[in-house]
């Protein structure tokens, strides 16, 4: 059956059409390209272009769409006005829903939804509100497996339906009823009218992140995730992220227990999310060791919520083993970068001591020792430094950290894509306690933020930790990375410390999607340094000279 | 020399073993001159009404030198309080008391952590702390009796303890336990009312030269003599104690019903103890259907009765009634001063052989001893003992009666006045 929705060109026709594209204001009419494209008309009135010839120049071109009146036209006969080879598909709205908009205070802008664009990709989802518009390119969405959809639509097809789009616009935008045009590269569309829902700005971070987290793929989440928000969606959550620490340490409140505010050798700087029994039990822990009281603490609080128990334990913890500390509380969570920056900002000592909360001195000469190694070896090798961990099992959990890269080959399209993503290990992890290779002093890649020992001077001519990280992890690698590119090596000492690893804070679902727009993060800003020379267990990089081994 | 005795609860409100050894100890110590005891038990909200708005330590019922200590937001898990205002109390209390010795016969519903801060507050005290159970080291309880599978333990360690109490994971119990050390560390004495004790203490990491032995004293007033029961037959049992899973009573049930399926039945067990709300629905429920079973029985054929629980003033007329002493304990029984009160009474005890009753009776000399758990070799035993002739008369002869007030307040007082590590060449020997 002839269908004029089955439009095809003579190579006349296709030539002219070619003329026009080149120099369309010669021959376009508005008026009959509305005629001969009725859907066009349509899609024109409700909203979803400009003008018809808008359309044609986003996509009635690509899609060889008429735009003249045929001449000469002979009766009785198929007319083709269009490429024989592209074949123009009936703009049939194409299968979607969108479960949620939301706006956050800041600027936040999250849609979720699904569609299906598995032959004709998603390029533009379009939200339409009484006084601005925002168009988000199909290609930027975060696109997820969707169970639910594949079941609804009844297909086995391996596409990712679902799509997570989020945007910072970084200013406050006004709410109400929405529409939401979904348009595929064909020009099909589907509109829908939706109420946005406005919400906190961190419940937006942990609505995305968390979302993020659960989110199916066909593929190694591991990768997939990263891949799904290379395109935008990282960087957005990266900016999203930095406005809230911002937020989080402005007006810290501060209070000093013990003489804290008089110079020492040393700040130990720990920050603590939710669990407040570390408190007390690191200041039992370090309070009995010879040397201490050369040492001040500075706990950071990064859960508001837990402030009054903090500061209860803090007093009792003063009243008890008397060492000098002093406690600051962030209006919310900031990251454990920001959090460690910002208390670093009350040390009252060159030399700060980076710590979780659930490290304590495995040896009872430990503050001596330390004391002794910033005291005693080249300025070199103290810039920044790090010690051995033990499990609580007592074998080896850290002894530096060094880099590996994951890649994995993706065909979307038919076209080799790689997905690199970095990794940090640890050197000695799970080894036998006394494993002198591990033992040694000497330089390496990267030690873990569980313990870092830190000039000030240096560590503020670095910025300090890197703030864009979200919550946590990777920072204490980037700084590493920092001080390498700055000219100085981290180092590891043998001063011996146990980290109860996996104890020290509360994981979520947000913190698991903060991770994997860290691990993307960290990869970008990273990569290339690191393949150039720090990749592996014995790293070629200058200074290394294979001092360090597996 | 000015002591001041820490127990938890005061026994004039909620029984038990270790407020009672306390509060004997103040009593005793009182009667030595030249020595001035305090005593400072805590109270909980079990006896709500002795709170007082804004007060953390008060005087107690008109008693002289007796304050208790008003617990709040006690940390189980950590064996802490998380109240400032408490520990502040605590330190004024410490110096305004002053006391030459602290000693803690407890600290859970204080604090372990109020050790430490005995010793900030009194750097120069000397710090005695009485072991009347495993708590330090032990989640279970303090009994050192899985959870697993009720046996008993020997060693703790972050893995075992998790099987005990998985609902926190192994680290926790690494902390815990390094959090109790932390804090034992400003303890000079460490006593034991046991010289078994001190083993699991030493195995765990305290130092061996740290510990003294001294037995619990009974006010010998409470016990009178008893004359020997004026009965030919030597077949009477009781138990005394609470109807808990550790106590063991659903062993002496099990060699109960052992005994009669052999056809022996010329014998009868008076049960003396209650709280069985306490114990686990199957023991509980294994318990009771037993007991009911045996109600229903015509009066002559039934060899249990239940008596409930008792006060220590019945526990003469108890003690007449019987022969033997039963005392089939599935923990370690620190020292089991029902052995004590038996003995006052010239009653022999048969016992299950471990912890402070295989160290204090002598098998086959001032007692029996079996199998821990074994509810035959019970029933071997209870039948031996209703029916051997003398042997009653012989093991009841050579019975030593338990350590007095009088000589547990000596031997604290040995422990206070011995100069630092004194209690070393007391280990040794």
């Amino acid at each position: 059956m002839a269908d004029i929705d089955d439009p095809a060109a003579t190579a006349e026709e296709a030539a002219s059409h070619g003329e026009v594209a080149a120099n369309p204001t010669v021959a376009f009419d508005e008026e009959t390209y509305l005629r001969l494209n009725p859907d066009v008309r349509l899609a024109v009135a409700s909203g979803g272009f400009r003008s018809g010839r808008d359309h044609y120049e986003r996509y009635g071109c690509a899609e060889g769409r008429p735009y003249l009146m045929p001449q000469g036209v002979v009766r009785g006969r198929v007319n083709m006005n269009a490429n024989p080879d592209m074949r123009r598909e009936k703009l049939k709205p194409p299968a979607a829903a969108v479960d949620a908009v939301k706006l956050s205070h800041a600027g936040g802008i999250y849609v979720a939804g699904w569609v299906n664009d598995s032959t004709d990709p998603l390029d533009s989802l379009d939200l339409y509100f009484s006084n601005w518009s925002v168009s988000l390119d199909g290609r930027n969405l975060a696109r997820q497996r969707r169970p639910d959809t594949e079941e609804a639509l009844a297909t086995a097809a391996r596409h990712p339906y679902g799509f997570i789009a989020f945007l910072f616009a970084a200013r406050r935008l006004p709410g109400g009823v929405c529409s939401v045009v979904a348009r595929l590269k064909s020009g099909a569309e589907i509109s829908f009218m939706v109420t946005a829902e406005m919400v906190e700005d961190h419940d937006m971070r942990k609505l995305m992140l968390s979302q993020f987290a659960r989110a199916k793929y066909y593929g190694n989440p591991y990768f997939e995730a990263v891949a799904a928000i290379d395109a935008s969606i990282g960087e957005q959550m990266v900016d999203f992220n930095k406005m809230l620490s911002r937020r989080a340490v402005n007006d810290p409140y501060v209070e000093r227990f013990g003489g804290a505010g008089q110079r020492c050798k040393g700040s130990i700087i720990v920050c603590l999310y939710g669990k407040v029994e570390y408190m007390f039990l690191q200041q039992a822990m370090f309070s009995k060791l010879p040397g201490m009281r050369d040492y001040e603490f500075i706990y950071v609080v990064n859960s508001p919520w837990i402030s009054e128990r903090v500061l209860q334990e803090a007093k009792l913890c003063s009243l008890i083993y008397g060492l000098r500390m002093t406690v600051v509380i962030l209006n919310s969570n900031a990251g454990f970068g920001a959090a460690n920056n910002a208390a670093a900002e009350h040390a009252n000592s060159d030399r700060l001591l980076l710590m979780n909360p659930d490290v304590f001195p495995k040896d009872v000469a430990w503050a001596q020792k330390h004391t002794s190694l910033i005291e005693t070896l080249p300025p070199a090798q103290t810039a920044l430094f790090g010690a051995p961990l033990y499990y609580d099992d007592g074998s080896l959990m850290h002894a530096g950290m060094y880099f590996q890269a994951d890649t994995l080959p993706g065909f979307p399209g038919r076209r080799k894509h790689e997905t690199s993503i970095l990794r940090v290990e640890h050197y000695g992890r799970g080894a036998p306690p006394d494993t002198a290779k591990y033992l040694k002093s000497r330089p390496v890649p990267a030690v873990t933020g569980a313990f870092i020992s830190v000039e000030r001077a240096w560590f503020e001519q670095l910025g300090g930790f890197t703030q864009d990280y979200v919550f946590g992890h990777y920072e204490d690698a980037d700084l590493c990375l920092k001080s390498i590119e700055a000219g100085r090596l981290p180092w590891l000492h043998d001063n011996r410390l146990w980290h109860v690893e996996g104890a020290g804070s509360d994981r979520r679902p947000q913190h698991e999607g903060g991770l994997a727009v860290n691990r993307w993060l960290f990869t970008r800003n990273w990569s290339e340094m690191v393949h150039n020379g720090l990749l592996g267990p014995e790293p070629s990089y200058p200074g290394f000279g294979g001092e360090v081994s597996r | 020399m000015k002591v001041l005795i820490i127990c938890m609860y005061h026994p004039e409100l909620v029984r038990g073993g270790s407020q009672q050894v306390a509060y004997e100890l103040f009593q005793g110590l009182r009667q030595v001159p030249d020595v001035e005891p305090v005593l400072l038990a805590s109270i909980t909200g079990m006896s709500p009404t002795l709170y007082k708005s804004g007060a953390r330590i008060t005087g107690f019922d008109g008693r002289p030198d007796e304050y208790v200590f008003l617990s709040q937001e006690y940390d189980y898990p950590w064996q802490k309080s998380g109240n400032v205002q408490l520990a502040e109390a605590f330190a004024d209390f410490l110096a305004l008391i002053n006391p030459d010795v602290v000693h803690f016969h407890h600290f859970m519903t204080l604090g372990i952590d109020y050790l430490t801060l005995t010793r900030t507050v009194l750097p120069s005290a000397k710090i005695v702390f009485t072991a009347h159970e495993f708590l330090t080291i032990c989640v279970a309880d303090g009994h050192m009796r899985r959870f697993t599978d009720q046996s008993l333990c020997t060693s703790a360690s972050a893995v075992r303890c998790n099987q005990c109490r998985p609902e926190r994971p192994p680290e926790h119990y690494f902390m815990r336990e390094m959090w109790m050390k932390r804090h034992l560390e400003a303890v000079d004495v460490f006593t034991t009312p046991s010289r078994f004790m001190v083993e699991p203490f030493v195995n765990w990491g305290l130092p061996r030269e740290k510990f003294m032995q001294v037995a619990n004293g009974l006010d010998p007033r409470r016990t009178p003599a008893l004359a020997a029961p004026a009965r030919t037959h030597r077949n009477r049992f009781g138990f005394f104690g609470q109807l808990v899973d550790a106590k063991g009573v659903q062993v002496i049930l099990d060699a109960v019903t052992l005994l009669r399926a052999e056809g022996f039945t010329d014998f009868s067990v008076e049960i003396n103890g209650g709280n069985i709300q306490f114990a686990t629905p199957e023991c509980r429920a294994g318990i009771e259907a037993f007991l009911a079973a045996e109600a229903a029985l015509p009066p002559l054929e039934r060899n249990v009765v239940l008596n409930g629980g008792y006060h220590p003033d019945q526990l003469q007329a108890l003690m007449a009634r019987i022969d033997w002493c039963l005392v089939p304990s599935l923990w370690w029984e620190i020292f089991c001063l029902v052995i004590s009160e038996a003995w006052s009474f010239g009653r022999p005890v048969i016992a299950s052989n471990v912890g402070g009753p295989a160290e204090r009776i002598t098998n086959g000399v001032d007692g029996l001893l079996f199998e821990l758990g074994d509810a035959r070799a019970l029933a071997e035993i209870m039948r031996r003992a209703a029916t051997e002739e003398g042997l009653w008369e012989r093991l009841a002869a050579e019975i030593t009666p338990p350590a007095s007030r009088a000589a547990m307040a000596a031997g604290f007082l040995d422990v206070y006045r011995a100069p630092a590590g004194a209690a070393s060449a007391a280990a040794a020997g």
